[in-house]
């Protein structure tokens, strides 16, 4: 029987597009008011796109050039305090030179939508792909998610809007996305009518938090002791609650777009019997993918968890799924420089969330892939091989493999 | 250019009776008593209107109207970030086109106001009022200049006056001047490097009367980015009595120090000329201020002459510290 | 044993004062051979003219370091004090130094038995008009003078400093003692006056100690605000609204922001002739805190409740004796003046001239470098020959 989705054809077309240009194409169909852009490798084709199929006309949006990143963000945050639907997007150096204006969108309770062409941070520069730039906003009230393929990061823009504008959550989004190999590969993608659209998401609604002369309020008045723990509880709360309104806004595109996402949170790849698996965000899953397949092909019982969302951090679903296993393997493309046990970021969150279990895998870490070296199939391999190991009692005294590392 | 100036669409205030009594910002904030800066918060918002949405980067005027969590405003505000002023008015400008186009909202003029302070507009949000300024959004920003970090109780800023005392700048045993930058040109700055920002001004909530909220309406009525900096004399940085502020501000515009001026349409136009209506000694405006009290005659003569260059020596005096016509060799040259 | 002091003061005319005699506390406690540290509270800062600030210090002779910090350290607020300094009387009144605190009385902290020791000109019962009754018995004290108010940059060397040390020592010798404080005033400058000042107020002090009872002193009105619960506000949050629109002519006709009124920061309250004015509104246009209401009879009435006392609308009067500065401490109601005016005119003014009295008081452009009070009518100051920059030296 057919279903829902394709009784009703919610997909337009089948077009060439890069990461960069897919992120532009869910921009155009979220009907986004305000477009703030910035220049920094790799993510600037995301602006090149945006201010093409504006000129065309394809597009209607304010786009404005700004003088930095700071303004930038500051553009975009209050484009959205005013009611519009608002964009940005930066990279590695870029993103940490406006991280102030990113702080304090979050705790202004904005929903604007953010890309991040995941870059490694500069001194010195370096343009390929590290996962820092995104994380450090782990702390911050913002909604963190990676995509792991182009169409992956185009239907993110139009969930992710979905869900920060959501009056529940109001919180701002870094949709990220690797540098190079997701930004700039090329791949057939189906892009959404915009019928389908905007049956999914509706148009953008700040209520009685709008900065307009018909709803005269004062935001973000000076506090002080009196008040900012309370503030802080506030938009911990709205946290909590995204991890539940999340699933029903998934459930919701399945039901328009068709049956694409069965967990929000994370994709399990051959998890079910899996004893091992490795953890990873982002493009590494594909490497990743097919080592598993390589290493089932010589009957180990391996998988890989490819993690969606960073925060909020959905340490339950975690939690049963990687507890079932003997040993898990975190891949971590960032570095967390003088951390416990030298692990990277992901690392410190998965054991953390592991921690109240009477029984733990064995968690191993590998830091690999920075400044946009490659993390190859072999290497994969390797990390599957490293944690079967581990999880067979063959565990070192370090937490931390580098992989790729000239030594 | 232009030698006719614009007709500007603007309700002008022409009598002192005629201002309008409502106000848009209200008794109920932590300003110093005295406080100029409060003033032009007073002035902008009355003269602007109940259709205004603005923001508030912070400084004096974000901490000491808002402590805590409390507000006098009664149009809409927002807190921006210390050098966000320029970025913050111009997102609101484009959220708020970009809704009236696409029939979001109600088509109808609203004000867009930023307001910062020296460091807000003249140090560290320099590069975002200049993007501001090249746009074509209609919105105001206003500099309001009280020469310190007052917030941060009293550091020097890029709009300090040379030799004032902060807390960054105090006259020591070795060094009786630690302040030695003389204050950035912000407005003419401004005007010259952005040709198509079709108003600038400098004012004072202290005289002349109405001047600045007749300068407010202008610059929100004639359309594009427009650009006030105001020149507000603090009784806790400049230490002098509250009572005396208006004076204060009446003094450093008489004495040239603070030059009064619109530029409309690329047009100077003086607000108070003090070539033709004179200058008082500066040190007159000086000596009631704290700040200055360990200056000598040798510093205040110093000031003195840089506000004589200011008046006697520069092509637009007050304005535009350029000399024009000299050859190549440096010896003017000959039509 | 701990004890505590704290100087309530006025931001920015006092803060160094206050710093001083906070800081004097400490080194003079430590010759003494006792362990003491000072600090400010920390919310206070940014200080602003006027609004009511404290300094506290704190002293043991038998606690280590690390005990007395312990007890004393680490927070933003004094627990209770053995003597409460206040170095300008107005703040008798009741001290509102920020919103969302209310307005509290100046002896909120006083402990049993503590002191009040006050910086002024007024007897001790009208003193006490203002200061509200407590559940135990407590002392009041007083240093004879008007309050030293100064600059940022320049600092009024008056002895007020001095003589609040030697109070101090009168009022809690446990604290410090008055040889101790003779010995720290001439080590530190040489100067015998300053020693000599302090020893008179000690002696002054002494004998102006008043015990005031339990249950002895004003009514108390003003309540501490309800701080809502994080999920009480969840909705706003940082979104707060605007005061509402609105305004009409007459006496409180202009929307204000009720949740922070902020009266307390005055000293002195402008006392208006309104059968002088002539309606110019230069009053009213210039007063920074928006405390005019303007009247239907084109004259303009001030809301005390709001008015921080700034001066600046008797400064830009033009008409003589219209607009006079007055002692906060001689008013106990913040109702219309204009009101009184329309019903009593002539009683009014019998009021308002017994208000003004005889005493003008003018402060020079720079506040630290002096205060006369002068008899008569006001005259308008002569341009100052001299001033602060000239004579100056490095």
């Amino acid at each position: 029987m057919a279903t829902v989705a394709e009784k009703t054809n919610v997909w337009e077309k089948e077009v060439l597009l890069n990461g960069c240009q897919a992120v532009a194409q869910g921009v155009k169909l979220a009907n986004v008011d305000v477009i703030a852009a910035y220049p920094i490798r790799p993510y600037t084709e995301v602006m090149d796109a945006l201010s093409k199929l504006i000129a065309d006309g394809e597009f209607d949006s304010e786009y404005i050039v700004a003088d930095s990143e700071h303004s930038q963000f500051e553009i975009v945050k209050h484009a959205s305090s005013v009611g519009a639907r608002a964009f940005g997007g930066s990279s590695g150096t870029g993103w940490m030179y406006g991280f102030e204006a990113l702080v304090v969108t979050a705790t202004d309770r904005l929903p604007p939508l953010f890309v991040v062409g995941n870059r490694a941070l500069d001194d010195p520069g370096a343009f390929g792909v590290e996962h820092n730039d995104a994380l450090a906003l782990r702390d911050m009230g913002w909604l963190l998610c990676w995509a792991s393929t182009a169409q992956e990061a185009l239907e993110h823009v139009l969930i992710g809007y979905r869900i920060a504008e959501d009056s529940r959550i109001l919180m701002p989004m870094a949709l990220a996305m690797d540098g190079a190999f997701l930004t700039h590969s090329q791949h057939m993608l189906k892009v959404p009518t915009q019928e389908a659209v905007n049956r999914f998401l509706p148009s953008f609604d700040l209520g009685k938090r709008v900065l307009h002369p018909d709803n005269p309020v004062s935001i973000a008045p000076q506090v002080n002791e009196d008040w900012v723990m309370e503030l802080r509880r506030q938009n911990w709360e709205a946290a909590r609650r995204a991890r539940t309104i999340i699933p029903e806004v998934y459930k919701s595109f399945n039901d328009i777009f068709g049956p694409r996402y069965d967990n929000p949170f994370f994709d399990e790849f051959l998890c079910e019997d899996a004893e091992v698996v490795l953890v990873g965000l982002g493009a590494v899953k594909m490497p990743a993918q097919t080592a598993v397949r390589r290493m089932r092909e010589q009957g180990k019982k391996v998988g890989y968890v490819n993690l969606r969302w960073f925060r909020p951090f959905p340490h339950e679903q975690l939690r049963a799924t990687l507890g079932r296993m003997k040993g898990v393997g975190v891949i971590d493309r960032n570095f967390a420089i003088g951390s416990p046990d030298n692990g990277g970021i992901v690392v410190q969150d998965i054991r953390s969330a592991l921690y109240p279990l009477a029984k733990r895998p064995v968690v191993t870490d590998f830091i690999g892939g920075l400044g946009g070296r490659d993390m190859s199939i072999a290497d994969c391999v390797r990390m599957l091989e490293i944690t079967l190991d581990a999880a067979n009692g063959k565990q070192g005294d370090e937490l931390v493999t580098w992989i790729g590392l000239r030594e | 250019m232009a030698t006719q100036l614009p007709v500007i669409d603007y309700e002008k205030i022409k009598k002192i009776h005629d201002t309008p009594l409502e106000e848009f910002y209200t008794s109920g904030h932590r300003t110093c008593q005295g406080c100029e800066s409060a003033m032009v918060m007073r002035d902008f918002a009355k003269a602007s209107g109940p259709r205004t949405v603005v923001t508030g980067a912070t400084g004096c005027m974000y901490v000491a109207n808002t402590s805590y969590l409390t507000t006098p405003w009664i149009v809409p505000w927002m807190h921006t970030q210390l050098g966000a002023g320029g970025a913050s008015a111009v997102g609101m400008a484009a959220g708020l086109r970009a809704q009236m186009r696409k029939g979001k909202i109600k088509n109808e003029k609203i004000n867009v106001i930023n307001f910062s302070g020296d460091l807000g507009a003249g140090d560290m949000g320099l590069s975002g009022v200049s993007g501001a300024l090249q746009t074509d959004y209609d919105l105001l920003i206003i500099l309001y200049d009280n020469e310190s970090a007052a917030n941060t109780d009293i550091q020097a800023t890029g709009l300090t006056t040379y030799g004032a005392q902060t807390t960054f700048t105090p006259p020591g045993s070795k060094h009786r001047i630690m302040q030695r930058r003389w204050k950035k040109n912000v407005a003419a700055m401004l005007a010259v490097g952005h040709p198509t920002c079709r108003y600038v001004a400098t004012a004072s909530a202290t005289f002349p009367a109405l001047d600045f909220m007749n300068k407010t309406r202008k610059a929100l009525g004639i359309g594009g980015p427009t650009f006030i900096h105001t020149f507000d004399p603090c009784p806790k940085g400049w230490d002098f009595h509250p009572r005396y502020s208006h004076e204060l501000g009446e003094l450093g515009i008489k004495s040239g120090i603070f030059p009064l001026y619109e530029i409309i349409d690329g047009q100077v136009v003086y607000t108070y000329d003090a070539r033709q209506k004179g200058r008082i000694p500066v040190r007159e405006y000086l000596e009631k201020q704290g700040r200055f009290a360990h200056l000598v005659d040798e510093d205040v003569d110093y000031i003195q002459g840089m506000v004589d260059t200011m008046w006697n020596e520069w092509d637009i005096p007050g304005v535009a510290p350029f000399k024009a016509g000299l050859s190549v060799s440096g010896e003017r040259a000959t039509v | 044993m701990i004890k505590r002091v704290e100087v309530n003061y006025r931001g920015i005319f006092q803060k160094n004062l206050g710093k001083y005699i906070g800081g004097d506390i400490v080194q003079i406690a430590s010759r003494m051979g006792k362990v003491a540290f000072s600090n400010g509270r920390y919310s206070d800062a940014p200080e602003r003219n006027g609004i009511p600030c404290k300094y506290f210090a704190f002293v043991s002779p038998d606690l280590s370091e690390e005990e007395l910090e312990a007890e004393c350290g680490a927070k933003l607020d004094i627990d209770e004090a053995d003597v409460s300094v206040v170095v300008d009387d107005t703040m008798v009144k009741g001290v509102e130094p920020w919103g969302w605190h209310g307005v509290r009385a100046i002896n909120e902290k006083v402990r049993e038995k503590g002191c009040l020791l006050v910086v002024s000109q007024h007897t001790h019962d009208n003193l006490l008009q203002f200061i509200p009754r407590l559940p135990f018995s407590w002392r009041l004290a007083s240093v004879e003078g008007p309050a030293s108010l100064a600059g940022l940059w320049v600092y009024k060397d008056d002895l007020t400093r001095e003589r609040v040390l030697g109070a101090i020592a009168a009022v809690d010798p446990g604290i410090i003692a008055i040889e101790a404080v003779e010995a720290y005033l001439l080590e530190r400058t040489t100067d015998k006056h300053r020693a000599e000042a302090a020893r008179a107020s000690y002696d002054a002090t002494l004998r102006n100690i008043r015990v005031v009872k339990a249950g002895e002193g004003a009514e108390w009105h003003h309540e501490i605000p309800r701080l809502p619960t994080w999920k009480e506000f969840e909705d706003g949050g940082v979104v707060v609204p605007a005061v509402p629109r609105g305004f009409k002519m007459g006496p409180r006709g202009q929307t204000r922001n009720d949740a922070f009124k902020r009266g307390t920061t005055k000293s002195h309250r402008p006392v208006i002739r309104f059968d002088l004015c002539i309606k110019c509104t230069l009053c009213w246009y210039d007063c920074p805190d928006e405390c005019f209401d303007p009247t239907d009879d084109g004259l303009y009435d001030v809301n005390y409740e709001v008015c921080v006392g700034c001066h600046k609308c008797a400064e830009v009067c033009p008409v003589p004796e219209c607009i006079v500065m007055v002692d906060e401490l001689k008013f106990n109601s913040d109702a219309s003046p204009w009101e009184h005016h329309k019903k009593d005119a002539q009683g009014y003014i019998k009021w308002a001239e017994e208000k003004k009295g005889l005493d003008r008081i003018h402060y020079p452009h720079v506040t630290g470098t002096g205060m006369e009070i002068r008899e008569g009518k006001y005259v308008p100051p002569k341009p100052e020959k001299g001033g602060a920059a000239a004579g100056a030296k490095a």
